[in-house]
């Protein structure tokens, strides 16, 4: 926030989902305020994909692949869903390219 | 035609090195609805989860042979696709996978196993309207969150609307009448009743007799500590009901 921020908010969240048994997730918020009258809020939650989520799928002969990919779609959709549409279909696309492979 | 779907000899599971399955026997054949009945902690949900796969439970004796052959070495996913379903106890919330996405790719996945032709989503969505009459659902249902902000009654019929969908050849309701008023009760056994045919099979988890007004059993098992201590047609269920449990006790400890 600069010095000219007059009654300003901001409101950073930061989700991060863990995939697999090594994944880890370190976030480091960095907030610098030059102006006493702004209000700045940082949030951030970290979930896993569940064993039982997991499993759901497969008792629906879903494969685990195609079932983390719509897992990790579905966290990041109210995101990408603010996005004009080619920067999120293509940041979608990229997701399911990096996660193939990644499972097991 | 009266095929045996399921056979489960002497099955015997552990959950956490501990052992919740003692030697459990059952037989299922086409056509027929058995009732499982039994305390907390007799095992029934555990059967549920051992003739499904889940990865907590480990089997350390016996066997399933799932329309003749052995489900032992076999997937979750796998059994799934040769026609077992397995209706939850506490259907799970998926965030942001609607309804009708994952009706489609479970669907698909069926028809692709199966070499059939699987639809688009314009198609699909067509089938799914037909068939949301059998748990009285509405169409908007379909593009919400799987499960997500559903009451207890409203997750349980899109089980059975699930279940409509994928046409199992075993389906195994795990306590589908847990939470349920006597309205929605009513709508999903008539729901489950609705998908009855010569060719499936059905195993009904309960604790109460009440559910067996409505989805009418062929058989009554009573689990007792990991094992099916007593089988019978529905009458069963009824002196249950009037007896309650306890005196299982005696005669289990009178045999033994």
């Amino acid at each position: 926030m600069g010095p000219n921020a007059k009654g300003a908010r901001n409101y950073s969240q930061c989700d991060s989902m863990l995939i697999g048994d090594n994944a880890e997730a370190n976030t480091f918020p960095y907030i610098q305020v030059d102006n006493n009258t702004a209000k700045v809020e940082h949030e951030a939650s970290t979930s896993k994909i569940g064993e039982d989520q997991l499993f759901y799928f497969a008792q629906r002969g879903i494969s685990e692949e195609n079932a983390v990919s719509l897992l990790v779609s579905g966290f990041c959709k109210d995101v990408l869903n603010e996005l004009p549409m080619e920067f999120a279909s293509e940041a979608d696309k990229l997701l399911s390219l990096k996660l193939e492979g990644a499972v097991g | 035609m009266n095929d045996t779907i399921l056979s489960v000899k002497n099955l015997t599971a552990n959950v956490d090195g501990t052992p919740i399955l003692k030697g459990l026997n059952l037989e299922v054949k086409a056509g027929e609805v058995h009732a499982i009945m039994g305390r907390n902690g007799s095992g029934k949900s555990t059967f549920s989860k051992v003739l499904t796969g889940h990865p907590d439970y480990e089997i350390t004796g016996g066997e399933i042979l799932y329309k003749g052959e052995s489900l032992l070495e076999t997937e979750p996913e796998q059994r799934a696709l040769a026609g077992i379903f397995l209706a939850f106890q506490y259907p799970l919330e998926i965030p942001g996978v609607s309804n009708l996405d994952f009706l489609r790719i479970a669907y698909n996945a069926k028809q692709k196993h199966l070499g059939l032709e699987e639809l688009d989503n314009f198609d699909f969505e067509d089938l799914v309207n037909e068939k949301l009459d059998i748990v009285q659902m509405n169409p908007s249902f379909l593009d919400r969150s799987l499960n997500e902000g559903f009451s207890g009654g409203e997750k349980k019929r899109n089980e059975i609307l699930q279940m409509a969908i994928l046409e199992p050849t075993l389906s195994i309701l795990d306590e589908i009448d847990s939470g349920l008023d006597i309205d929605a009760l009513r709508i999903v056994s008539s729901g489950v009743n609705q998908l009855k045919t010569e060719n499936n099979a059905c195993i009904v988890i309960t604790h109460y007799q009440r559910l067996l007004e409505y989805i009418e059993p062929d058989f009554v098992h009573v689990m007792y500590d990991g094992r099916i201590v007593m089988s019978g047609d529905k009458e069963l269920a009824h002196e249950l009901e009037a007896q309650g449990y306890d005196f299982l006790d005696e005669k289990v400890l009178a045999t033994v």
